[in-house]
Order: structure tokens, then C-alpha cells, then sequence
């Protein structure tokens, strides 16, 4: 059951989720909370795709989704820390 | 590789990924306005979002992912026979899916009875906008999941799932850059 590479993604959606609200909490400048959290909606994203939306059977088309999500992220932070 | 067998790599059917490629582009979009809009007034947008639940949003992200989970099993446990423990994971699927509706209609009570409304700022604009369209999505992925439990070929629960999965993927990036980063 462990070794089900679903309930593995489940646990570490949860877990990234539970480690973005710490991120809120914790005393840091904001442009570390802001690239932290998106940092981990980005992992949290291409968890999804890869297990969820099985793109892990298909790594050319998980790339591509990840180099776009990353892109999506990155200008988020720049519009962020302006 | 040829064209043809990257595009046949793809998981389940071309047009759901047509869909999915849409609907994150639309949302992208919205969010990169979000955000651009936010640099006119920082300060205003920061003091607005104070008034959003983050704990009750943040709640939400579990119940979609845990939804998610649900969706993908799923499908798993119907490509191996197991139709009966498959549709009660899809209805489990589509109840966490009320169950975010409902958190996100106790938030929209919240803001209208402070008098928040659409109007009130442009962030709020947006919040309703962004969250409402994905609330939106959210409901008709319960109708799609609840579809699917009925007419269970495993090609209309991974159609289903997919739409779900997109769902879930679009909160997940909509909820840090609404409630998070202001």
C-alpha cells in the first residue's frame, strides 16, 4: 500500500500544502515567503501531473508542462517582488 | 519521435487535453492580470486579502487534493474490475467536491455580510472572479464525477478525472497567488 505511487503523491500534496501554511507563519521577508510558496504550488503542480494526471508514463509531455507551470511561476514572483 | 507519437503518449483523449491546456491558459491569464492589476495598489490589495479565510482556503486545498486522490484510485480500481470499490471512491470523490463548495459559499457569506462585495476593490474583483469561475468548474466536475459513476466504462471515468485533476491544479495555483501572496 506504501508503495503505491498515488497514495505516496496524496501524502506529499499534503504535506506540501501543510508546509506552505507553515510558510505563512514563519518570520521571513516576503519575497522568501512569496518564491517559497510558490516554489512548493510549483512541486505541488507537477505532482498532479505526474501522478494524477499520469504524465510520469510520459516525460517529454511532463517536461514541457513543467518548463510552462515554471514559467507561469516565475513571472508570478516577478510581478510579485516589484 | 514522430509528431503522431508524442500527441499518442498522451493519457486518454486528445480533446480532454485540448480542454485542459484551455482552461490552465485561461486561468493563467487571469491570475498574471491578478497580479499585474496588484502592482497599481499593493498596499490596498494586501489589506483586502487580510480578509480573506486563508485557514479555510487552505482547508480546501486538502479536501481537493484528497479528492484528487480519490478520482485517480478510481480509475486504477475500475481498469482492474473492481467497478463497486471504484464508484464509491468517485461518489467519495464528488462529496469532498460539495464539501469545497460549501466552505466556499460559508467564505462568500462571510464577505457579504462585512459588506465586501465585487465592488469594493479591485482586488475583490478578482477574488470573485477567479474563485467564483473556479467554484464553477468545481460544480461541474461533481455533476461530471457523479456522470461517470453512473456510466462507468473506464474511459469516461479517466475523461472525468482528468477534468477533476485540471480542477484541482488550477486551486492550486490560484490559491497561493489570491490568498497568499499579498
Amino acid at each position: 500500500m506504501v508503495n503505491n505511487p498515488l497514495i505516496k503523491a496524496w501524502f506529499a500534496l499534503l504535506g506540501l500544502s501543510l508546509g506552505s501554511a507553515l510558510l505563512t507563519m514563519t518570520p521571513v521577508p516576503p519575497a522568501v515567503m512569496g518564491g517559497g510558496i510558490l516554489l512548493l504550488a510549483l512541486i505541488k503542480g507537477r505532482i498532479i501531473l505526474a501522478r494524477y494526471l499520469e504524465l510520469a508514463h510520459s516525460p517529454a509531455w511532463l517536461r514541457g508542462f513543467t518548463i510552462v507551470l515554471t514559467g507561469f511561476a516565475v513571472l508570478i514572483f516577478g510581478l510579485y517582488s516589484i | 519521435m514522430s509528431d503522431a507519437s508524442l500527441i499518442d503518449e498522451l493519457p486518454g483523449e486528445l480533446l480532454m487535453w485540448v480542454l485542459i491546456i484551455s482552461e490552465l491558459l485561461v486561468f493563467g491569464a487571469g491570475m498574471v492580470a491578478f497580479m499585474g492589476v496588484r502592482l497599481t495598489d499593493p498596499a490596498g490589495f494586501a489589506e483586502a486579502q487580510s480578509h480573506l479565510h486563508r485557514t479555510g482556503a487552505a482547508f480546501n486545498t486538502a479536501v481537493l487534493v484528497t479528492s484528487g486522490y480519490l478520482a485517480a484510485q478510481a480509475l486504477q480500481w475500475r481498469q482492474v474490475a473492481r467497478r463497486g470499490v471504484a464508484r464509491l471512491a468517485l461518489i467519495g470523490a464528488a462529496f469532498l467536491g460539495v464539501v469545497f463548495l460549501v466552505i466556499k459559499g460559508v467564505e462568500y457569506a462571510d464577505k457579504a455580510a462585512q459588506g465586501i462585495s465585487y465592488e469594493s476593490h479591485p482586488f475583490f474583483l478578482f477574488y470573485y472572479l477567479l474563485t467564483g469561475f473556479h467554484a464553477a468548474h468545481v460544480l461541474a466536475g461533481v455533476g461530471i464525477l457523479l456522470l461517470v459513476t453512473w456510466r462507468d466504462d473506464p474511459r469516461n471515468i479517466e475523461a472525468g478525472a482528468q477534468f477533476w485533476h485540471m480542477v484541482d491544479l488550477v486551486w492550486i495555483m490560484l490559491f497561493p497567488v489570491v490568498y497568499l501572496l499579498g
